[in-house]
């Protein structure tokens, strides 16, 4: 009681001090803030050879263009420095950037030595700060590879600022379309991910589908008709050999998807009527089937770490997204929104869903919480479909489709906050995009 | 006797006298020049006299009218000189009109080349995604927000097109050459457009819920606390007289040397320090690990309200990696260096109230939801 009665009067001792006692340092805490672009300079990488002048604008045009395109970053015009960079190693006059609001600054060096060997070196700045972000860089290829060093270059600086990795060195494989909706020649083509250094990997004698990346990007599955049914494909990207994966009369296999770990590949076979998800071992052929229920499912997707499987099913009487085992077992279901929700993907990072989903005759693509909490619809067209998460998990691209006759499929990216809506430059048509992991 | 020849003696002299002054014995006048006159004060006659004595008045002045100032007042012309004299040092070092061929101190041209910024903005202000929705005819009467690529605390309209982006607003001041004190020049500046929220494309283009809400589990019933067994009277009572000391106020302990001296800050001097420090803090390059990321920063202030940017340290992170925490950190680090590079707008007398601060960054309400 004692006790009590002293930590009592503790406590009105504590009340009764003046007001104006304040110990230690003003404490104040920010808890809203502003969420707008970057503003970084770029000014043009030095060359240090003459014959590497016009690609050390390159280098640094597209390293601008890399985090400009990110919706993160805004890139400060070349017009409004006050000093420029004349040489790699010179000192930084960071008041001349502070001046016009750089807030992060990006240098840069190139040259191309003699037997075609190109060197990309960069230094990245906290201009407020005065201080470097982590120690310069350098990359060497050959001059064929600029662009991939210039893309390296973007992730380092992007990967230093976020604190999340980057996505520029990488690809995306989609089905390139050309000619009337009416008679539209699809084909496999594969892409940097800003829709440069097209190569075609198939012709367009056969219809093809929905074409995914292996974890290490070096094959692709895919769907052709081919024999006239649907087939599952597995393709080698660098020599362009391809063969059957699933091959069983009588049926029809689709919307293959590699496990984490490349070894294993989930798919769905039509066999008499019913569409159920099978997995195999891609070294052995082995298959086993994971759903057994009269209804439709497909488009299996496996969490990172390869434990579950999302899937789309109409089970319930409307198409809904549901969650099982990787070796099968009950699944549960996760989407509970009114509409239909299909073709969903597991973020890289694991936390959360990306779906196509129907509602009002208008489709979305939409995120959500691996538990099917927080959905969130970011985009709403005639047609969007197909999301694929970028390398990092931090964007989304999809299928958009526009009405009408002369309607035509395009690739659209945007961020997972909903913002950078944006068009992914493509010749001609593209759908059904595969986004690539991160190149070595 | 005596009586009678006083007054003959007076009457003697007096007709003498009258004779004398009278003018009786004198000639007729000559005639005479008549001349005007004017009367004068004794100041109006030493100035008229002052030509004649310059020599010696001369050094004299010199060296009495400097340290005079009614001396300065008096005169107008020289009354205007010493006005100039300090409105002049500024514009010196800023603007370069009088001497074309002086480099310019770069640390005070703050605002850029008007028509790169002009450009550099211009496609931020054109909303990106309204151009491909095409089926939004369900749009409800409800104000919506706006989606542009900025979020901020408090919404702001789009400024007009000319008019240049910049963190504070401020009016166009324009060289008035009629004038007597010439103001700097200063472009008008507005901030950039803003909304409160992210606006999705399927947000902003349909009114109908995008949201599925699944339903929430019931509450778990939170245990009562046990009844406070009743205290005796005695005990009461003691507690009465604890109460009584304790409110009567003479427990106040003796301030310690480390504690501030002087009146605190209101809370609206705090809410000042605040609304700045967060207008500078941007979130948008975060990753969604830093998102999650309370840092607590400190920072010592100088006399003039700008931070000492050497001494900004992270004290404390909570909820993410080392790494996510350093991209936290830089985030504020970079808001208390920008917003504070003009002075935070701090009471000078609460100097040392301030002259160490605490902030905490709590990005709770900016995560990507």
């Amino acid at each position: 009681m004692m006790k009590r009665l002293l930590t009592l009067l503790a406590a009105l001792m504590a009340l009764s001090l003046p007001v104006s006692a304040q110990n230690g340092p003003l404490r104040i805490e920010i808890t809203e803030g502003v969420i707008e672009p970057l503003p970084f300079a770029a000014p043009g990488f030095v060359p240090e050879s003459g014959a590497a002048r016009q690609l050390a604008q390159d280098i640094a045009q597209v390293v601008a263009e890399d985090l400009a395109g990110t919706g993160l970053f805004r890139q400060i015009p070349d017009s409004a420095f006050i000093s420029q960079i004349s040489s790699f190693s010179s000192p930084v006059q960071f008041a001349d950037w502070k001046a016009i609001n750089a807030q992060a600054l990006i240098t840069g060096a190139v040259d191309l030595q003699a037997g075609g060997r190109l060197v990309v070196k960069f230094r990245l700045y906290d201009v407020f700060a005065g201080q470097e972000l982590g120690q310069g860089l350098q990359f060497a290829g050959t001059r064929d590879g600029w662009r991939r060093m210039a893309h390296k270059v973007a992730d380092a600086v992007y990967s230093r600022i976020t604190g999340e990795g980057g996505y520029f060195d990488s690809r995306v494989v989609y089905v390139s379309e050309t000619g009337p909706k009416s008679d539209r020649k699809k084909r496999l083509a594969i892409m940097d991910y800003d829709g440069a250094n097209v190569q075609y990997l198939t012709d367009s004698s056969s219809i093809v589908l929905a074409p995914r990346f292996s974890p290490t990007g070096d094959r692709i599955l895919y769907t052709s008709y081919e024999t006239g049914f649907p087939r599952i494909y597995l393709l080698d990207v660098a020599s362009v050999r391809r063969r059957v994966l699933e091959d069983q009369e009588g049926t029809m296999s689709f919307a293959p998807r590699f496990s984490p770990d490349g070894q294993t590949v989930v798919y769905s076979v039509t066999r008499g009527g019913n569409t159920d998800i099978f997995r195999m071992n891609v070294a052995t052929g082995q298959t086993k089937r994971l759903t057994s229920a009269p209804s439709i499912e497909t488009a299996p997707s496996f969490s990172p770490d390869g434990s579950q499987i999302v899937f789309e099913s109409d089970r319930s009487g409307t198409q809904q997204l549901y969650i099982m085992d990787a070796n099968g077992g009950e699944p549960r279901r996760i989407s509970f929104g009114k509409g239909r929700y299909g073709t969903p993907v597991w973020s890289p990072r694991g936390d959360m869903i990306a779906f196509t989903k129907q509602s009002k005759g208008r489709f979305h693509i939409g995120v959500m919480r691996t538990d099917g909490s927080e959905e969130r619809l970011l985009t709403a067209s005639f047609l969007d479909e197909g999301p694929t998460w970028s390398p990092n998990g931090r964007v989304i691209m999809f299928t958009r489709e526009t009405q009408g006759a002369g309607g035509e499929a395009s690739l659209y990216s945007v961020d997972i906050s909903g913002r950078n809506l944006k068009r992914v430059k493509t010749e001609g048509g593209a759908s059904d995009p595969s986004w690539s992991p991160l190149q070595n | 006797m005596n009586t009678g020849q006083y007054i003959s003696g007076a009457a003697h002299i007096g007709l003498i006298g009258w004779a004398l002054l009278g003018g009786v014995f004198k000639p007729a006048p000559e005639p005479f020049e008549v001349t005007e006159v004017a009367m004068i004060s004794a100041e109006e006659f030493d100035a008229m006299m002052a030509p004649t004595e310059a020599p010696s008045l001369d050094s004299e002045m010199v060296a009495l009218t400097p340290p005079d100032p009614e001396a300065t007042e008096t005169e107008p012309p020289q009354a205007e000189a010493p006005d100039p004299a300090p409105v002049i040092a500024e514009p010196d070092a800023a603007a370069p009109p009088p001497e074309p061929e002086q480099a310019p101190d770069v640390a005070a041209l703050l605002p850029p080349e008007p028509p790169a910024e002009v450009e550099d903005v211009a496609p931020v202000l054109v909303p990106p995604v309204e151009a491909p929705v095409t089926a939004a005819p369900d749009l409800s009467d409800r104000p919506q927000t706006r989606p542009t690529t900025r979020v901020a605390p408090e919404p702001v309209a789009p400024p007009e097109p000319d008019v240049k982006i910049d963190d504070i607003a401020q009016d166009e001041a324009v060289d008035d050459g009629a004038a007597e004190v010439q103001r700097e020049q200063q472009e008008q500046t507005a901030e950039e457009e803003a909304a409160t929220e992210i606006v999705t494309e399927a947000e902003a283009s349909s009114s109908a819920p995008s949201t599925s809400v699944r339903p929430r589990t019931r509450p778990t019933r939170v245990a009562q606390p046990a009844p406070e067994p009743e205290t005796d009277t005695g005990t009461q009572a003691a507690v009465n007289d604890a109460l009584a000391q304790a409110l009567a106020g003479g427990t106040a302990e003796p301030t310690t040397p480390s504690r501030p001296s002087g009146p605190p800050l209101t809370s609206g001097e705090k809410d000042a320090l605040r609304v700045a420090v967060q207008k500078c803090w941007n979130t948008g390059a975060l990753s969604t690990e830093a998102l999650r990321t309370t840092v607590v920063v400190t920072v010592q202030m100088n006399q003039d309200g700008t931070p000492e940017t050497g001494t900004i340290r992270m004290v404390d992170s909570q909820g993410g990696s080392t790494g996510s925490a350093n991209q936290a950190f830089q985030a504020a680090r970079r808001a208390i260096i920008r917003c504070g590079a003009r002075g935070f707008d701090l009471p000078p007398e609460k100097y040392e109230q301030w002259r160490e601060i605490e902030m905490t960054f709590n990005p709770e309400k900016m995560r990507i939801k």
